[in-house]
């Protein structure tokens, strides 16, 4: 017993010696200057490996496919799109395709109910660009999540930030699906050789 | 000895119904403990070792000697023990009592096998294998709960006894007051036969604690014949039902055959004896012998003992950004370099030298993120604990996690709780706040602007839409949280570097909350600030709940 008490005082973590533990716990949050990069790499470049579609159905459709670690791909224009390219860039967003309204299927639960089959060629939405109409595709197979509706009332995302804010859809591909599409997709550096494009994310995040 | 029997018999006697009845029964295969109990015997009589078939019947024959002998001259109540002592010589030759199969008996051969000495009853040898059973399972105990599984037929032979006394003794004077015998059950006539003994030979008393000594009973011949019983009933039902599909139907219950002898043997036993209970009086007394038929075969009997589980709580800090919160394995291979489960369950485990443990905590954080600060609250609840750790146990085992090598988790105010904590702990969960620290950084110099701005935050909502690194096996939701409060901790030497201090609702998503996650989580420092915002490393710096402080 007379042990035991003994090992009770020396707790490592009595009140006693609260203040101590403090000043180390600001000494564990502070980082050590030398690991920090000048840049970090943004959440998109550490979380997603990108992937680009170039030309895809016509020339200058150029999407970019940015897969996440848990195969979720988030679908949007690449740097080289025509259409944001246009002179004024993107002025309009329209997620009603014909036989359904992309904005308007709302997707439930774990399993995903009500979502959308969509093939690698079904539209997503019509951008509008200096009055010309551009169908964005889904590129993947797969199960469509949800559309980034903010463009709807907000398509100057899509020229500020369109590897960020201004994605188009997030699609749930089965992974054989993946596998099958994936090679015929540019990676990262293939696509920046090709379109001599910078595609570093952009300065501003406006929402 | 017969002194203590005739006394006892002489009491019980007065509550019990006039001796034609009783030895009525005897002839009919019931044991001297069933009577008491059905009708309505309290008291210490239970754990006599002399309730025996011959001694009562020995007894209610000198009682009724004497009436008879009164009576010779008058009324002619001759025939009724009469008819009992004829029959009783092949009475006895049956072992066990047609209603509770032996179960307040105490054969030896339940436990000890065939080839055992058939005539040994006995509470004392009973409670002796109780207690080796235990002794080899090598619990440290402090008190015991007796629970007692019985075969559902027990229930059938109790309704079947009673449908035969009305039949038989409805029209008698005694019989009337039949609502008097408040009957024991046999679970509760077993409990105050062994109880004392078992008590007194373990020096522990019996009540409502966590190391429960379970005896299951079990007769599968029995059970079997029961759910036949059963079974004609539902197909005579069926037939009543489907007249028209006669053929059918039998057909069907040929066919069933094979089959339904596996089903209705996993029926559950709560099942048989609904099914049981809801059969009308006039079906029941059709299906089932009246007395119950009188029994070749004991029940067997299962002796096993466990602890309820136990819990030892507290909090913990998590030092490493490589060690996951729960055992994390992908494809077979370990995530992470260890985990808190582990770190702090497997002592747990040692200590309580149980059979296995779960770790449970009050909300989860990333493994890449550190638990800091107070901690966070936990739980191991270990499943049949052989030892009852003391403090000082508890105290060492603290320090020895604390002093580890690797440093990697600490523990504080780990201490045995009672099961309650797990509910207080899942209740805080939902309403307590946690705090942070973020190291972010943004795409242009920090102002002082900036601090302001952010620290002038007070409660204020945002709106997340499930993240998109959970949102593969989450649902789709976009929820309200509430930031209570944000405070900018500047860098020296950087300008676009800072500590972010924050304190938000539980559940908040805070790496999202930080990058805006391509818009999806709004405001976000991001957006707030109108730059790009991003996340290097998080750490939980205090979690505020009420439990284990
Ligand atoms: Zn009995």
């Amino acid at each position: 017993m007379a042990e035991g008490q003994e090992t009770l005082e020396k707790s490592p973590l009595s009140s006693l010696e609260k203040s101590v533990e403090d000043e180390e716990r600001r000494a564990l949050l502070i980082p050590d200057f030398s690991d920090l990069p000048s840049i970090p790499r943004s959440a998109v470049e550490s979380n997603f490996v990108r992937y680009y579609a170039v030309d895809f159905l016509k020339p200058a459709h150029d999407q970019y496919i940015y897969r996440h670690a848990n195969g979720l791909c988030v679908i949007g224009l690449a740097p080289s799109h025509a259409a944001l390219n246009e002179v004024g860039g993107v002025q309009s967003v329209d997620f009603n395709v014909g036989k359904s309204n992309r904005s308007e299927l709302k997707v439930t639960g774990k399993r995903k109910r009500n979502a959308q089959h969509l093939q690698p060629d079904s539209a997503l939405c019509y951008v509008c660009a200096d009055g010309t109409y551009y169908t964005v595709r889904c590129c993947v197979k797969g199960s469509l999540l949800e559309v980034n509706d903010r463009l709807i009332k907000n398509p100057e995302l899509l020229n500020l930030a369109a590897d960020r804010e201004g994605y188009i859809a997030i699609i749930m591909p089965k992974p054989t699906d993946w596998l099958k599409v994936k090679d015929s997709f540019l990676s990262y550096e293939d696509y920046t050789k090709l379109r001599h494009q910078v595609s570093g994310s952009s300065a501003s995040n406006v929402c | 000895m017969a002194d203590d029997a005739r006394s006892i018999f002489s009491r019980a006697a007065l509550s019990l119904p006039p001796s034609h009845v009783s030895l009525d029964l005897l002839s009919s295969g019931v044991c001297v403990r069933c009577i008491f109990r059905l009708f309505g015997i309290h008291g210490d009589f239970y754990s006599c070792p002399f309730l025996t078939g011959p001694g009562l019947n020995y007894f209610l024959k000198l009682q009724n000697g004497c009436q008879a002998s009164i009576s010779e001259n008058g009324h002619g109540s001759f025939g009724i023990h009469k008819c009992s002592y004829t029959s009783e010589e092949s009475d006895f030759d049956q072992k066990y009592c047609s209603i509770c199969l032996g179960i307040l008996q105490f054969p030896h051969d339940l436990y000890l096998g065939e080839g055992s000495s058939k005539e040994n009853f006995s509470i004392d040898v009973f409670v002796e294998k109780i207690v080796e059973s235990i002794k080899i399972a090598n619990h440290q105990i402090d008190g015991f709960f007796l629970e007692v599984s019985i075969p559902p037929v027990i229930a059938a032979n109790e309704r079947s006894f009673w449908s035969y006394m009305k039949k038989k003794y409805d029209s008698e004077a005694w019989f009337k007051n039949k609502a008097l015998y408040n009957q024991i059950s046999l679970k509760d006539a077993l409990r105050l036969s062994i109880t004392e003994s078992l008590e007194k030979t373990l020096s522990v008393k019996s009540g409502a604690n966590s190391f429960h000594i379970c005896l299951a009973y079990t007769n599968s011949e029995a059970s079997l014949s029961l759910k036949n019983s059963l079974r004609k009933v539902q197909s005579s039902n069926r037939r009543r039902t489907e007249k028209e599909n006669v053929v059918k139907v039998v057909d069907q219950c040929g066919n069933g055959q094979l089959d339904s002898r596996e089903q209705l043997c996993s029926k559950s036993d709560a099942a048989i004896l609904k099914e049981l209970s809801s059969l009308d009086d006039h079906t029941f007394c059709d299906i089932f012998e009246l007395p119950p038929k009188k029994a070749s075969n004991s029940c067997k009997l299962m002796i096993t003992c466990y602890r309820m589980p136990m819990f030892i709580g507290g909090r913990y800090l998590k030092f490493s950004r490589k060690v996951s919160q729960t055992l994390w394995i992908i494809d077979d291979e370990r995530m992470g370099e260890a985990s808190v489960e582990e770190i702090v369950g497997t002592p747990a485990l040692e200590i309580c030298r149980g059979d296995s443990y779960k770790f449970h905590a009050a909300g989860r954080e990333d493994i890449d993120v550190r638990m800091l600060g107070s901690g966070r609250p936990f739980l191991v609840e270990v499943s049949n604990a052989r030892c009852l750790p003391s403090m000082v146990d508890v105290v060492q085992m603290a320090v020895k996690i604390n002093n580890s090598e690797k440093k990697y988790v600490m523990v504080r105010n780990l201490k045995v709780v009672g099961s309650e904590a797990w509910n207080l702990m899942r209740v805080g969960e939902a309403e307590k706040q946690k705090q942070y620290a973020a190291l972010v950084w943004i795409s242009r110099p920090l102002t002082d602007e900036d601090l302001q701005s952010i620290s002038s935050v007070n409660n204020m909502e945002i709106s997340q839409s499930t993240p998109i690194r959970v949102l593969h096996r989450r649902s789709p939701l976009e929820r309200k949280r509430i930031i209570h409060w944000m405070k900018i901790e500047k860098i020296v030497g950087s300008s676009q570097f800072f500590l972010l201090h924050l304190c938000t609702q539980a559940g908040t998503y805070i790496k999202e909350f930080v990058h805006g996650d391509l818009g999806r989580t709004f405001p976000s420092i991001g957006s707030l600030l109108a730059c790009r915002a991003e996340i290097l490393q998080l750490d939980v710096t205090d979690v505020k709940m009420d439990v284990f402080i």
